[in-house]
């Protein structure tokens, strides 16, 4: 059975083939890819997974009652997280998040990927954002941080060395001193703690967790769990200057915080302060302009730079609108209205008019020359079977509230691609295993297709059947056939009924673990000191 | 635990007692605020703040600078449209310039307002105890003092997690002077990103500092200092304090005295270990 995708990319490839295009999506802990031109791949491809040899060794020794044990808690495969394209366009990075890895891979002219490096992280990343001129990924990770690494590793295992870096400093071998001592404590308990720990310190030095062994730079931090960053260059503005880079990151305790790019990225300009709630995403516009969206009834847009407010537009009342439309949806989502909360969990910007020339360094050219014709976006919200449509700064009389997209599933993904120079569909993730409307019950059926297609028509967005063809195999057929997200064991091997009903409720929980994350981000009221 | 509903039982009364009394002007009993002196940063506390400075109201903290009552009306109903006028929301007649981080029970506070009774000073304390301590100690003082030149006006305290939210109290380049004194020393590798201090937090205070503004820290923990200093010397956006400037300024004697760790270190005969750092001007765009 085919498991959703939970992190779809494309690229356009304009010059070189006319009008190609290439769709990445992950799926659990595997990545598939496949072209315009019909090839397509599979990574890790075959039987050469470290992780999946062990575990045959292990089934064959086992019995079969232990193996139900084995199959779920000990066997944590590292699903992706975060998929991002260079802007070349000829590498792809994804970050797992067990495993806290980034992993960079080239795309070779017949869609393979092959694997460049592989980078562990000391915690696990939320979201990566890649410099404009392809040389730094910026990892924003669970605990606030951001990291600047290189995007390809230099050759040299020179150990990590950076002046910049806070902590998990390498401490020299020194003779265990503790911190405190008898004047700096005051109490008696604290007293015998101290004696204690002078104790412990001559039985053995702990161990303490290993530094990155790769180059590595702390840029700046929050202190609060960043689920999202952006990093974008404008024009500086005057004569001769050069170009400016901003990082943009967002937390869990409503900051959006306008940074200086890497080299200054110690420097904040700003924030973007208004959210009540978590933010979970960041989008920056075509002309230029923020948008954002969490845990809030509404969604912000700003401009930015100067740290103001545009407008706040309600995307609650467009969801509960478009659940009103759908009975079954208004029955589940709208049986308590007042409690009804939002949960944004994808906003992106609409490639309007020349998708084809649209690369981040052509955003500082054509934003005076766009503003005026304004933006459109499309804003998923987690357990939502639909897409919603803003538009956004265009004319005076500020945004429109398009309608909703309805999807045969919760959205999960949204990708944009030129099927011929000037047109755009959006080819969007959908969730075929959980009920439309739902983030935890399960369809008796999961619906044979992941992905659904929208081409653009000015006004509005119809059903595209063209892109849809070429992409059923990546759709229906990929990986439907290796079946366990939960343990990556073939289906078919022999099975008591008992032991795949035991998988099958574990890999329905791995999916609702990979897919729904967001709503978990609110702040629960009464979780006291 | 017996003893601790005791305690609570105790305390309840005794916040009764000072509330019933009008115009209560003795001074609030340290004991019955007495909280245990670490608090997690990290976690989400039931907390009050703005959303951003501009959402503050400070007439509240500091009601002899509340700018004229008709304008405070005005404010309540344009709530939110808080980007057309911003000054006008703001509802006092000058800007908070110096914030005491971790105030604890005031010591710092009470000894360096009267020092500089035209600047506002806010202590910004996480343990709710101590705070509601130091908000009582104040209310008192301005009572005790109200016939005199100077009522302790220009001191407030209040509730805050400043690691986190630090920005949605003070705009850019606000603040003239931070001080950090005897912050929890979290002597556990594993707890040193809690640290009140890192290189990472430093570009907040230096968000909110204006250049040439100072961060002030005291520690009796040497391992601490060192810790401060070296993650200070290693932002840009700081400079260290020369020996000679620091110890002729008044505020880092009234530091090294007044504070209620300091007082507690000098009894037990204890070392201090004080630096200063500048902030600088941010350098032109790279």
């Amino acid at each position: 059975m085919p498991f959703p995708y939970q992190c779809i990319q494309a690229r356009n490839s304009g010059e070189r083939e006319a009008a190609g295009w290439t769709l990445f999506g992950a799926c659990g802990s595997r990545l598939v890819v496949q072209s315009s031109g019909g090839s397509n791949f599979v990574w890790p491809s075959g039987k050469n997974n470290v992780s999946e040899e062990k575990e045959t060794e292990d089934d064959t020794q086992e019995r079969p009652e232990k193996r139900i044990k084995l199959s779920h808690p000990p066997e944590i495969k590292s699903n992706f997280c975060c998929l991002s394209l260079s802007n070349d366009k000829q590498h792809i990075v994804a970050a797992t998040a067990e495993d806290k890895c980034i992993r960079v891979f080239k795309i070779e002219p017949d869609c393979r990927l092959s694997e460049l490096s592989q980078r562990c992280m000391p915690r696990r990343p939320c979201a990566i954002a890649i410099t404009s001129d392809d040389s730094t990924i910026l990892c924003a990770d669970k605990f606030g941080d951001v990291y600047a690494l290189p995007l390809f590793p230099s050759l040299e295992e020179e150990r990590s060395s950076t002046p910049n870096s806070g902590h998990n400093e390498a401490t020299t071998e020194k003779p265990y001193v503790p911190a405190a001592s008898m004047l700096t404590v005051h109490s008696g308990r604290n007293r015998k703690v101290l004696e204690d720990q002078m104790k412990q310190a001559n039985l053995g030095k702990k161990k303490t967790k290993e530094p990155m062994q790769f180059k590595h730079e702390l840029l700046l931090g929050h202190v609060s769990m960043l689920t999202d960053i952006a990093y974008t260059t404008i024009d500086a503005g005057v004569e001769g200057g050069k170009p400016r880079s901003f990082i943009l990151t967002a937390d869990r305790d409503e900051h959006i915080r306008i940074s200086r790019g890497p080299s200054q990225a110690y420097i904040i300009e700003g924030f973007c302060q208004g959210h009540e709630e978590f933010i979970s995403r960041l989008c920056l516009t075509g002309s230029g302009l923020l948008v954002s969206g969490g845990g809030d009834d509404y969604i912000y847009v700003w401009d930015w730079l100067n740290s103001r407010l545009i407008e706040k537009l309600c995307i609650r009342d467009t969801v509960i609108q478009f659940a009103r439309t759908n009975p079954e949806l208004a029955a589940s989502l709208l049986a308590d209205e007042a409690s009804f909360k939002i949960a944004v969990s994808g906003i992106w910007s609409v490639p309007h008019d020349q998708p084809k020339v649209r690369s981040s360094t052509d955003i500082v050219y054509m934003r005076l020359s766009n503003h005026l014709q304004g933006d459109e976006i499309l804003v998923a919200c987690e357990g939502i079977p639909g897409l919603f449509r803003f538009g956004i700064g265009g004319t005076p009389g500020g945004s429109a509230v398009g309608e909703a997209i309805s999807l045969d599933g919760n959205a999960l993904g949204v990708v944009f691609v030129c099927p011929t120079t000037g047109a755009c569909t959006a080819v969007v993730s959908v969730d075929n295993l959980h009920k439309p409307g739902s983030t935890t019950e399960v369809r008796e059926q999961e619906g044979p297709f992941r992905l659904q297609y929208f081409s653009y028509q000015g006004d509005h967005w119809e059903a595209d059947t063209v892109v849809g063809g070429k992409l059923n195999w990546f759709s229906s057929r990929a990986l439907a056939d290796t079946a366990s997200v939960a343990n990556g064991q073939d289906a078919g091997s022999d099975m008591t009924v008992e032991t795949e009903k035991a998988r099958r409720a574990a890999d329905e929980k791995a999916v609702r673990d990979i897919l729904y994350g967001i709503a978990n981000l609110r702040k629960r009221p009464g979780t006291e000191d | 635990m017996p003893g601790e509903a005791g305690k609570r039982l105790k305390r309840e009364a005794y916040k009764k007692s000072i509330n019933n009394e009008d115009q209560n002007t003795s001074l609030p009993q340290k004991r019955f605020y007495r909280q245990r002196a670490h608090a997690n940063p990290f976690s989400d506390h039931t907390l009050a703040y703005p959303k951003s400075p501009v959402d503050m109201n400070w007439a509240t903290h500091y009601p002899a600078y509340s700018v004229a009552q008709e304008k405070e009306a005005e404010n309540a109903a344009d709530d939110e449209s808080h980007d057309q006028d911003q000054t006008s929301i703001k509802a006092i007649t000058k800007n908070v310039e110096i914030a005491d981080i971790g105030c604890g029970f005031g010591g710092l506070l009470f000894a360096l307002a009267p020092k500089l009774p035209d600047t506002l000073i806010l202590g910004m304390e996480i343990r709710t105890s101590v705070t509601e301590y130091v908000q009582e100690k104040i209310r008192a003082m301005r009572a005790q003092n109200s016939s005199s030149a100077y009522s302790y006006q220009n001191v407030a305290c209040l509730r805050a997690n400043t690691m986190k939210f630090l920005p949605n109290f003070f705009s850019k380049a606000q603040l003239s002077k931070i001080f950090l004194c005897f912050p929890d020393p979290h002597f556990k590798q594993r707890k040193h990103k809690a640290r009140i201090v890192s290189y990472t937090l430093n570009s907040e205070y230096a968000y909110v500092m204006r250049p040439g503004g100072i961060v002030y820290t005291i520690t009796d923990v040497e391992d601490l200092h060192k810790w401060m200093v070296d993650h200070f010397e290693k932002h840009p956006s700081f400079e260290r304090v020369g020996e000679e400037e620091q110890e002729a300024d008044e505020c880092v004697k009234v530091m090294r005295t007044e504070t209620e760790e300091g007082k507690k270190v000098e009894r037990n005969k204890g070392l201090k270990f004080v630096a200063c750092f500048r902030r600088c001007e941010n350098p032109p765009w790279r």
